[in-house]
């Protein structure tokens, strides 16, 4: 049996610290043996309610000169950034289903799909880039996908005009009908990537607990399996789900064992919980996806800087309304100026995250070359909830296939999945189309 | 569900876009005309005439483009889609028959063809009646995480909340509970994995050690025996005297363990017995030690662990196994009695140094083992303990073939040398990530298609899942001994047992489920956790006051529940639950101390939800009041009749600045929003309704003044009716107490079936409301009604027609 301290001491203490030298030795079989080239990663970043689009824009199409104010704070990493103006999630538009443009706008995000306007029974959108991304990697990490979030689902009520709250605080959808619930604590993010602190586990101990794990997936396979034959339609679905998070489980364990190691956290601190400041909370959780990059744990992510029609005020910036209130703001100057603020803000969280990868070096390079990562909004102005001119961010170099430090300015209209597709070649994913594509972006290399 | 939504429904019209859209299906508008006039509602078509008159009259506003109020015809196209739609249809009638549509502004409808179309739905809607009813079919549900924890806390005995950690249960038609939208992702998997070790850990004290281990296996052995095996893996001692030993190195001074997997030959009247033995550690002190002599009862089915514990002094030592009581009959005249007992060892094993004292044995663990496995009877005792232990995680007896597999698993352990309790924390680790207890399985049964009781639009599901319905309703937790007894004896399912069953559990203190999982999401009460009061303007708003108000409500529901009282007492009660912060902040002096008790109240002020903190602070806005929330909330939660959602580009209202505030009072500002006509038909009931609440402040305290101004709670209906304050509110609400008891039947059901209401649960809605009327709206009698309604009893066949 594994040695353990109770949970419960864990949580009271402040945080456990996890010494553990990073050798190249430890580092796991997929990424030593590409030691020549580092991994490729791909993660998308929302933020609700859309953004203050004229402190957001750079003037002119072509090399970015002096930032806007709202994304000044992402200055030291200019040179690893394109802006790119004129993209379109189509489907967040209502196409006669009437209002819910919050809603639709998160669930089209990375989809590309509209979803059905439905309360409860038969949610269906479409699968996001990165599950599909996570579902047909060619290459393998532990952690096909991290979907990590700020903030946790709805807990009661409707979330937008008829529409499920799966909607509004979900942007992966590992199938059309199956969003995928997303990690809100870092400490149960860093128990995921490291086990819980456990790391003086003998390998003995280890591999005999991990084998009793495989024969316990084994027969709930097969009571699964004998079940599903039983089931009508709707239930095989659920019991679908249950299967895909089966099998992921036995092939992670398959995994590990190969790589004989249980994750370097590399000196890390375990965090002890979710702050209550939400600068510290960003912060932490782009520590444990920066840490879950760097031991190449995983390469794709998702991560919500807040659910679809947050009403979060933001005190440590003095602002006491809701976020969604002001969104509305009829062109109000007051208000126009909270937005910017709150817009920056969440920039300037965002510039702690690419400072890192860029300060991290990779290869060649630094991190942030070769990393991939959307940051955006599926609403452009928060008045009129318009889905097209949504902003979005490109930031890193793709491993040097992306060329960076410009504003690029698409004809309106250009659906944003063309944007994933782009990307998904890069990652060496075959993808002919995915929503609405209708090709590949342009201009990115 | 009726008027009043009728009112809001079709109440927003746009008059240019109805012009253009009258001219354009002009022409269909005259071919149904022919006919259709002359027969009347009786003998009308839905496609020749009612669905020409819609188009013309109403398909302006409702239409494929534009879908004012989310409502368009267009995907009617005959009169099954109608019965289908039956709640749209009941309001277009109503909104028609008292003139609310088409507008004033718009084409005017002729009275005959008014009356035309109400006759024809409602002769349809009648006609389309309640003798053919659907009882719906439930989604496979998953267990959500309150009722993981609770079935965690009634199935094994600890109370540690391991779906605290689990992602949020994404929310559908209000709870968290509906089975379509309950999803498993491989995290919450790989949660559940993860808690069921942990949760066997605690539970069960497996006799295992946490200390390096050595082991031998018999063939690396040296051996003063004659070296056969047995099945290449033990190594048999066949002679007394016979030994097996090997040196191993004792790091430290301390207790350590010494195991032999062994079992016997039996013969004669004894077991084979075996001593244990460790040497001195050096040749100044050679003498074996005798650290136990042990009967080995095990056979060879069931090989058993042997353990002997013995202080040792750190360095070298021998520790050897010896065959004492060799005893044999070859030549017996009765074949039958020849025989030989043998000892036969696979393997000899030191742990240590091992804790001195051993851990207590948790209760949860002598509760789960039912017995004590007895040497060389382990198969057996596992196979009752997993039994047991399996037909209450999965909430029906176990399957012999299921139980087979689950063994598979204790068997493997012990083949690992582990103990037998390590053996059963797996083997309910296996049960407890089975499909079969993390979901709520009902099956389809042939047999009960064809029995009493079962039509088309559904068949009886059985006393298990009956039971399982139950007790996830009233208790959001496993069915205890007592309902799973009624089920094994297939009586539960009689209306007279049901009904005192479900009374026994609203009894039961585990109902304070209902309170924490249906109140609080009904109520919207979870909501305020994320709600954050302006602490500059609202400094007496903090983390206490924030739990006293959710107390506060929550121990007024339960009070309704457990005394039975009737359910439109929620409205309006003389009566509320306090303690000293919540009644300082309700200026109530007498009340001291920490601890909630009942408080009679000294006037209107307060009394019911809706005049509760809570309920008030969820509905406000950071800064300020917002009426609209507050008017929403009411003709949401408590009457049902949710208003359309605002279209995008309508402005929300500004928020109080210095600027705003010189503009006017809130009210005046809102009178001003409601001038534009678009805005105003949704607007007047809901705004005359938060207004009535303006003497509450946004964190629910008590005010006669808003900044400067005096607080006028005055409004007037979209009827036309005055409202004056809170108590203007309540009598108006008392008048609609039909609406409010059919929309609590409603929620109530929605949250016992774990799905949305569909068209044909309108007749066993219509059915609860009427019979509780008769009970005088009893809480329980909703109880009893629902649970005994079809709906929760029966469930439609798959690929059975809908």
């Amino acid at each position: 049996m594994r040695t353990r301290l109770p949970r419960r001491t864990f949580l009271k203490g402040v945080g456990t610290v996890i010494a553990l030298p990073v050798l190249e030795a430890m580092m796991p079989a997929s990424a030593s043996a590409a030691a020549k080239k580092p991994p490729l990663r791909m993660l998308f970043m929302s933020v609700p309610n859309g953004v203050h689009m004229q402190a957001w824009r750079p003037g002119e199409e072509g090399p970015l000169g002096e930032l806007p104010a709202t994304l000044e704070p992402l200055t030291g990493v200019k040179d690893y950034m394109n802006v790119l103006t004129g993209l379109t999630q189509h489907h967040a538009r209502p196409n006669g289903d009437g209002p819910g443009d919050h809603a639709r706008s998160a669930a089209a995000f990375l989809t590309g799909c509209q979803p059905r306007k439905t309360n409860g029974a038969d949610i269906k959108v479409g699968i996001s880039v990165d599950q599909f991304a996570a579902q047909n990697n060619p290459a393998r990490t532990r952690f096909p996908s991290l979907e990590l979030g700020l903030e946790r689902g709805a807990q009661a009520g409707n979330c937008d005009s008829g529409y499920s709250c799966a909607y509004s605080s979900s942007i992966s959808w590992a199938s059309e009908t199956t969003p995928v619930a997303k990690e809100v604590d870092p400490r149960l993010v860093f128990d995921r990537l490291f086990g819980n602190g456990d790391s003086a586990e003998e390998t003995e101990a280890r591999i005999k607990r991990e084998r009793y794990r495989k024969s316990i997936l084994d027969f709930v396979m097969e009571d699964a399996k004998r079940l599903q034959a039983q089931l009508g339609v709707k239930d095989q679905q659920k019991l679908d789900e249950y299967l895909t998070g089966v099998r992921e489980i036995e092939k992670r364990i398959e995994l590990a064992s190969k790589a004989n190691i249980q994750g370097v956290a590399g000196g890390a601190t375990r965090p002890s919980g979710i702050p209550s400041d939400y600068a510290e909370h960003a912060k932490l959780m782009q520590d444990m996806l920066f840490l879950a990059f760097r031991g190449d744990l995983t390469r794709i992510s998702t991560f919500m800087w807040a659910n679809e029609g947050s009403n979060r005020p933001y005190r440590q910036i003095g602002i006491s309304d809701g976020h969604h209130d002001l969104s509305h703001h009829q062109g109000d100057a007051a208000k126009h100026e909270k937005l910017k603020q709150i817009n920056r803000f969440h920039i300037q969280n965002l510039a702690y995250f690419a400072e890192k990868l860029k300060n991290t070096p990779e290869g060649e390079g630094t991190m942030l070359d070769n990393c991939m990562i959307v940051y955006g909004s599926g609403i452009s102005d928060g008045n009129r909830h318009n889905h097209d001119d949504l902003p979005v961010l490109l930031l890193g170099r793709g491993g040097g296939t992306i060329q960076t430090g410009r504003h690029l300015v698409y004809p309106q209209n250009t659906p944003m999945n063309n944007l994933f597709l782009s990307m998904l070649d890069r990652m060496n994913i075959e993808c002919q189309s995915l929503g609405d594509s209708q090709g590949r972006l342009e201009k990115l290399t | 569900m009726r008027s009043s939504s009728a009112v809001i429904l079709f109440s927003i019209l746009v008059a240019p876009a109805l012009a253009i859209y009258a001219a354009d299906s002009a022409p269909m508008a005259a071919k149904g005309g022919k006919g259709g006039h002359q027969n009347r509602a009786a003998g009308a078509s839905f496609e020749n005439s009612v669905l020409p008159l819609m188009t013309r009259y109403c398909g302006g506003c409702h239409g494929e483009k534009t879908q004012v109020a989310g409502i368009s015809f267009h995907t009617f196209k005959d009169e099954a889609s109608v019965v289908k739609g039956r709640r749209t249809w009941e309001k277009v009638a109503e909104a028609v028959k008292t003139g609310h549509m088409p507008p004033k502004n718009a084409v005017p409808l002729p009275a005959k063809d008014r009356a035309l179309l109400t006759g024809w739905i409602e002769t349809k809607l009648a006609s389309a009646g309640c003798d053919l009813r659907d009882s719906g079919r439930v989604t496979l549900r998953r267990l959500n995480r309150a009722e993981y924890n609770n079935t965690i806390r009634d199935l094994v005995g600890i109370d540690f909340r391991p779906a605290d950690d689990f992602p949020s249960d994404d929310v559908g038609y209000g709870f968290d509970n509906i089975g379509d939208v309950l999803t498993i992702s491989p995290l919450l998997m790989e949660k559940y994995l993860n808690a069921a070790e942990q949760i066997t850990e605690r539970a069960i004290a497996a006799n295992s050690y946490n200390a390096p281990a050595e082991r031998v296996h018999a063939k690396d052995l040296a051996d003063a025996a004659g070296g056969q095996f047995h099945e290449n893996t033990f190594r048999i001692l066949g002679q007394t005297g016979d030994s097996l030993r090997r040196a191993f190195t004792f790091s430290k001074d301390g207790e350590y363990v010494l195991r032999v997997r062994a079992f016997g030959q039996q013969f004669g009247d004894e077991p084979p017995k075996m001593a244990v033995r460790l040497d001195g550690g050096d040749r100044f002190n050679p003498m074996s030690t005798e650290v136990a002599l042990l009967e080995v009862k095990a056979t060879e089915d069931s090989p058993h662990v042997y353990e002997a514990r013995a202080k040792v002094t750190a360095g070298r030592r021998r520790f050897s196994v010896t065959y004492t009581n060799n005893f044999k009959d070859l030549e017996n005249p009765d074949p039958a009695k020849r025989g030989d007992r043998n000892l036969l060892v696979e393997w000899i094993e030191v742990i240590g140094p091992v804790a001195d004292e051993a851990k207590p044995i948790p209760e949860s663990h002598k509760r789960l083992f039912v017995v004590q496995p007895e040497e060389g009877k382990e198969r057996e005792a596992a196979r009752l303990i997993v039994e047991r232990f399996a037909t209450r995680a999965f909430r029906r007896p176990v399957r012999a073939e299921e139980l087979d597999r689950i063994l598979k698993i204790w068997e493997m352990s012990q083949t690992d040398g582990e103990s037998f309790e390590r053996g059963i924390q797996l083997a309910v680790q296996a049960v407890l990530v089975s499909p079969h207890f993390l979901f709520r399985v009902e099956l389809d049964d042939p047999k009960a298609a064809a029995a009493p009781g079962a039509s088309a639009a559904g068949q009886p599901i059985n006393d298990w899942e009956l039971a399982s319905r139950l007790s996830y309703f009233l208790w959001a937790s496993m069915p205890d001994e007592e309902l799973m007894q009624l089920a094994a004896a297939g009586r539960l399912a009689q209306p007279e047992v049901l009904e005192a069953q479900a009374k026994r559990m609203l009894r039961d203190p585990k109902s304070r489920a209902v309170v924490e999982n249906f109140a609080d999401q009904w109520l919207n009460l979870r909501l305020l956790k994320n709600v954050n009061p302006d602490p500059k303007r609202y400094p007496a708003f903090n983390d206490a006051l924030r739990q006293a108000m959710v107390n506060e409500t929550q121990l007024f529901f339960e009070s309704i529940m457990r005394e039975d009282r009737p359910v439109t007492d929620l409205l309006d009660a003389r009566y509320t639950f306090l303690n000293e912060r919540l009644a300082t902040h309700y200026g109530i002096e007498w009340v001291k101390g920490d601890h909630f008790r009942k408080v009679v109240l000294p006037d209107e002020r307060r009394g019911g939800i809706l005049t509760h903190a809570s309920v008030l602070t969820l509905t406000s806005n950071p800064t300020r009041t917002s009426p609209v929330k507050r008017g929403k909330w009411v003709l949401e939660q408590v009457l049902g009749t949710p208003p359309p959602p605002a279209p995008p580009d309508v402005p929300a209202l500004a928020e109080d600045t210095a600027e705003m505030m010189v503009k006017g009072t809130l009210k005046q500002r809102m009178e001003q929003h409601r001038r534009d006509p678009a805005c105003a038909t949704c607007h007047l009931s809901m705004d005359a309704m938060g207004f009535a609440l303006e003497n509450f402040d946004p964190i629910g305290a008590w005010r006669e003044k808003d900044g400067e101004e005096p607080i006028d709670a005055s409004g007037a209906l979209k009827t036309g009716e005055k409202v004056d304050g809170i108590g203007g509110l309540k009598k108006i609400l008392r008048k609609q107490k039909g609406e409010f008891v059919r929309n609590f039947s409603e929620q109530l059901l929605t949250y016992a079936l774990g799905r949305g209401l569909e068209h044909y649960d309108d007749c066993v809605v219509n059915d609860i409301t009427q019979r509780t009327a008769r009970q005088r709206y009893s809480f329980s009698s909703f109880v009893t009604e629902i649970v005994k309604s079809d709906p929760f009893r029966k469930r439609r066949g798959e690929g059975e027609v809908q």
